[in-house]
């Protein structure tokens, strides 16, 4: 074999149902002409960087500084991470420094030297399921084991499950909330209740650490406000990404925030370098470092989602599925109307021209995911498809 | 605090880099920064070609859409396009745009050759000195590194890579221009290599020949880097902008896989996953978008050329035991004696700092980066005298 047998056994492990649905969406695309098609399946949303964010790099640009292109420290440059520790300062009531922020390539690329610096060999992590399924991939990278535990109905953390899940090499839990796929925001209930676990852990003499997949921190909807983990815990990393908050998801900016409650933190951000380093990242990109420590607070329009995801969301209701209401992020997760869902994907696919995911790509069988970072007329479009569905399977 | 082991374990090994470091920077407190010939680190100085930030600021500038959204893993397809055509024209081989992969710059590139090539236990040759990060690339994927001393004037040392061959050998990684030497292998030696790897072909063994080209420009005296890619067939070039387009910091690079390489479309399609998976997922976008353009251009070399002939005329002076480098920007003198630890601390007493050759896993030797201010290397001399002993 030309390439080594554990990359084959992944590819193949995951690659065959979405290789066949990538290529029947290509046959359909070209059948019935692209703008006939309504593909829900990718997390890329059709957002443009908000104006002031453009304009700034013009400006960045124009005016250039001697060396603005050149290698800096692993961990970014560091009048970026003292803007960025004052918004989290401002934000959590925590002194963060310079020091707790370490830019990485993107939330994709903070999460694998975070956990390359933090895992052992056999270490686990545990993994709230429905998950996106990179966080498996994530962790095997670095010789870590992923222990899944399936979350309630309506996709908030099972507590008790996830004290029974828990073994001597638990070293951390890996949270995304808003969460890719189901849009649930992790309720400050669910979280008191998993800090109340952990801290009885930490008593018997077990750290286990929360890493925060923070991705989609500034989509959410109806006011609802993010339970302050780092207030509520003292062992946390949060990793986040500009990708979805300023639309840059192809330029790879984001960072760590480490908690200044970490005792001996320099430490992981020694370890933090070296991963950086050696996993061939060596620096996240100097250009938009720049533009990262300046728009903290600023965001896409998060109403623009807010809109769409009513409408999404009346839409299924109407037509008879049965869905959790998401309060972040751009996913929504319905069950399917029959047991096979790849099976019914591969139906809407073909009678209704509608591409989706099903569940099984996020370790939930019997449900679908819909990405709605789409245009609202491809969501009005497809509204007759979504219908005509639910009375193909009598779900009215 | 709880770090992974095998981190802990890389922190503890290279303390000695720390303690050094930490050693120049008490230097640059007691005599000021600019009082301390910092010959350490290889960050370009040069920066990006005029006409190249013309154009990344007319791009953003332009109403495209969609600009800085994701793309595919590997990269823009008119970018790739835009680079198969000029590695067409350089090896006069078939590139297309699937041939081509864009990576957070070469360290970027060579994870993702490692991670799609290697099993736990598989061997990869490197010639010696060698960059050191070459062994953690490795390491990340439970490869092994086999190191192999190169000749005296760090040529390749052909019978003794024959000799380090066996089953579990997947790939030989070379750098030419080598870090940190400055040598630039010739056409001659590679074809031995080759010789050598075709043999084992034939007996059923593919060993893939990879090429760290980060400094594939930087090449002086009207030296012609030679195609590896018509050298050898199973051949994967790594590159990346940070040197000829001054770079660095903003991580773009590719991966160029032979068009000859038989059965080509699995090893593509495990390195664009290993990019995904990794972490990497693309490379920036507004950056691919330019430096498609700019392959044909670079930094101005005379700026390192003459930095090279006037460090080296230094060392000479002064009675240091120095090869020429034909390339890069780094120069890997003899140290006067054999605990080449203790010389850079000489060096240090002397204001200058250096990095001990066992850091490249050749101990007797020091590497100046010569990637420094003229004034810094024309400052070096009267140091330099002193320490030659001339």
């Amino acid at each position: 074999m030309i390439i080594s047998n554990k990359i084959q056994k992944l590819i193949s492990n995951q690659e065959g149902w979405t290789r066949r649905m990538f290529e029947e969406g290509l046959r359909i695309k070209k059948e019935y002409g692209e703008e006939n098609v309504y593909d829900f399946s990718l997390g890329n949303p059709d957002t443009e960087p908000p104006d002031e964010v453009q304009k700034t790099l013009i400006e960045t640009l124009s005016n250039p500084i001697k060396g603005m292109h050149r290698y800096m420290s692993n961990n970014g440059y560091e009048d970026v991470r003292e803007e960025i520790a004052i918004y989290l300062g401002e934000q959590y009531g925590l002194p963060f420094t310079a020091n707790h922020i370490f830019m990485t390539v993107g939330c994709a690329g903070g999460l694998n030297i975070l956990l390359k610096s933090m895992l052992s060999t056999g270490d686990e992590v545990i993994v709230p399921s429905p998950f996106f399924w990179e966080f498996k991939n994530y962790i095997e990278n670095h010789g870590g084991k992923t222990r899944f535990v399936q979350t309630k109905k309506d996709f908030q953390l099972d507590i008790g499950k996830i004290e029974k899940a828990i073994t001597k090499k638990t070293k951390a839990i890996l949270l995304n909330s808003p969460n890719n796929p189901t849009g649930a925001v992790y309720t400050e209930e669910s979280v008191r209740g998993l800090v109340e676990l952990l801290n009885k852990k930490r008593a018997q003499g077990q750290d286990i650490y929360i890493i925060c997949d923070d991705a989609y921190r500034k989509i959410v909807y109806d006011g609802f406000q993010l339970p302050n983990l780092f207030a509520l815990y003292d062992l946390v990393y949060a990793v986040t990404s500009h990708s979805k908050d300023l639309a840059l998801p192809g330029e790879r900016i984001g960072y760590v925030a480490i908690s200044p409650r970490i005792e001996g933190y320099q430490l992981m951000v020694s370890a933090l370098m070296i991963s950086m380093r050696t996993l061939g990242f060596v620096n996240a990109p100097g250009l938009f470092q720049r533009i990262a420590g300046k728009f903290q607070r600023t965001s896409v329009n998060i109403a623009e989602y807010q809109k769409k995801r009513d409408f999404l969301y009346n839409t299924l209701m109407e037509a008879g599925f049965e869905c959790v209401k998401p309060v972040g992020a751009f996913y929504m997760f319905p069950k399917s109307p029959i047991a096979d869902e790849v099976e019914f994907v591969r139906v809407l696919q073909q009678e209704e021209q509608i591409m989706v995911v099903p569940g099984r790509g996020f370790g939930r069988k019997g449900y679908f995911r819909i990405a709605y970072c789409v245009p609202m007329e491809t969501l009005q479009k497809s509204v007759g498809g979504f219908m005509r569905t639910g009375k193909r399977y009598n779900l009215r | 605090m709880s770090i992974s082991k095998s981190i802990s374990h890389s922190m503890k090994s290279s303390s000695w880099i720390r303690a050094m470091f930490e050693e120049g920077e008490k230097m640059k407190k007691k005599h000021g920064p600019e009082n301390i010939l910092d010959f350490t680190l290889g960050n370009p100085i040069t920066e990006p070609p005029k006409e190249f930030i013309e154009e990344l600021t007319r791009l953003v500038s332009s109403d495209i859409k969609g600009m800085h959204r994701y793309m595919s893993n590997s990269g823009y397809e008119f970018v790739r396009e835009e680079i198969a055509d000029y590695c067409t024209k350089k090896s006069r081989l078939p590139f297309t745009k699937d041939h081509i992969i864009m990576t957070v710059g070469a360290a970027g590139g060579l994870n993702v050759v490692f991670k799609a090539l290697l099993d736990p236990g598989n061997e990869v040759i490197v010639p010696n000195p060698y960059f050191v990060e070459f062994m953690f690339y490795i390491g990340n994927h439970g490869g092994v590194m086999k190191l192999v001393e190169t000749k005296d004037d760090f040529h390749l040392d052909i019978a003794s890579i024959e000799k380090a061959i066996n089953k579990k050998t997947r790939a030989i990684l070379i750098n030419s221009p080598n870090n940190p030497t400055g040598v630039v292998y010739t056409e001659e030696e590679l074809k031995e290599l080759a010789w050598v790897l075709r043999k084992k072909r034939d007996k059923g063994q593919r060993i893939f020949l990879i090429a760290d080209e980060a400094y594939r420009k930087l090449i002086y005296n009207g030296t012609v880097l030679p195609d590896v890619f018509n050298i050898y067939e199973d051949t994967i070039v790594v590159t990346c902008h940070s040197k000829d387009l001054g770079l660095a910091g903003e991580r773009i690079g590719y991966i160029a896989a032979s068009p000859s390489i038989t059965n080509i479309k699995p090893l593509m399609d495990a390195m664009i996953f290993a990019n995904r998976i990794l972490g990497f997922i693309n490379a920036p976008a507004i950056m691919q978008r330019v430096v498609g353009k700019f392959q044909n251009s670079s930094v101005d070399m005379m700026e390192y050329e003459r930095r090279r002939d006037a460090i080296y005329a230094i060392l000479v002076e002064s009675g240091f035991e120095v090869i020429k480098p034909l390339g890069a920007f780094y120069i890997f003198p003899k140290s006067p004696i054999p605990d080449d630890i203790q010389f850079v601390r000489e060096l240090q007493k002397h204001h200058i700092l250096g990095v001990p050759g066992i850091g490249f896993g050749r101990a007797g030797h020091f590497r100046l980066a010569y990637c420094v201010e003229m004034d810094v290397i024309e400052r070096s001399r009267k140091y330099f005298m002193e320490l030659g002993g001339r």
